[in-house]
């Protein structure tokens, strides 16, 4: 089982993210995932300031400041993102995830559709690997973090979206679906 | 910068664009978000079109966790 090192996750994921019942899950793919400071102004409910102190105090989170440097080329991303009518809008707190990816080489998590398309439309953030919710409950499934049902494999991200409200575009799903049975085949053959 | 993307592949975002805001204009409770004072009302109508939680808090003058509260009570699903 390998584990990827940090991460770095913008506000509306956590917050997405904080409702599923499997939330831990998050801290078995990464060693340490990474909040920028204005995460903690935008949570209000017992339980998700609960599930973040928790973290922040075990070391699974850990607060991100950003540089001025890192929070200038952030600016100068959204300022692209509403030039290129191509690429939905960037806002600060996902750019600033970007522009961290691309710096120290941290997976960036978020559910904003311009910053996840970033690395296919702007060449700067080429190599930037950008997760949401659906890589990453894929990945937890590959290194046994999560437990395939075999006979059912989209079940674990029906899962998902019963607890967030939140619907994985159909190719996509799909395209994991697919490679949960891989797994669940390669496994067979292992055992 | 420069945007490397091919005109193909700005077909499949926009059609991927569409398909997302497709499903949470059809899912949407329309009576719940009717009924919502005005800042609310318009921040789930802007969330429908652009799916950009931040901004629609921001509209709404509420945090992100309480909008995405009120995104789920009004049945719009977070597509992505």
């Amino acid at each position: 089982m390998s584990r990827e090192i940090f991460a770095i996750a913008d506000t509306c994921f956590l917050i997405d993210w904080s409702r599923y019942r499997r939330r831990d899950t998050l801290f078995r793919v990464f060693r340490v995932v990474f909040v920028p400071e204005n995460v903690l102004a935008e949570v209000r409910s017992e339980s998700t300031i609960a599930w973040i102190s928790r973290g922040l105090a075990e070391d699974r989170l850990s607060l991100y400041t950003p540089t001025r440097d890192e929070l200038e080329e952030a600016r100068m991303l959204v300022e692209e993102s509403r030039l290129q009518p191509r690429i939905p809008s960037i806002d600060l707190p996902e750019a600033l995830c970007l522009v961290v990816g691309r710096r120290r080489g941290y997976v960036v998590l978020t559910e904003n559709r311009g910053a996840l398309l970033a690395p296919l439309m702007l060449s700067e953030y080429r190599g930037v690997r950008v997760w949401r919710a659906l890589e990453i409950i894929l990945e937890a499934a590959r290194i046994g973090a999560l437990d395939v049902d075999c006979g059912d494999p989209e079940s674990i991200f029906r899962e998902y979206s019963s607890d967030t409200l939140h619907i994985f575009p159909r190719r996509a799903l799909e395209s994991a679906v697919e490679e949960l049975g891989r797994i669940c085949r390669e496994r067979r053959r292992g055992s | 910068m420069t945007a490397p993307g091919s005109s193909a592949q700005d077909k499949l975002v926009l059609a991927s664009e569409d398909e997302a805001r497709e499903l949470r204009r059809k899912m949407a409770d329309w009576g719940f978000i009717e009924s919502q004072p005005p800042r609310i009302r318009e921040a789930l109508k802007y969330y429908i079109e652009k799916g950009d939680l931040y901004v629609a808090s921001r509209i709404a003058g509420v945090t992100v966790e309480e909008f995405n509260e009120l995104r789920i009570r009004a049945r719009i699903p977070n597509v992505a």
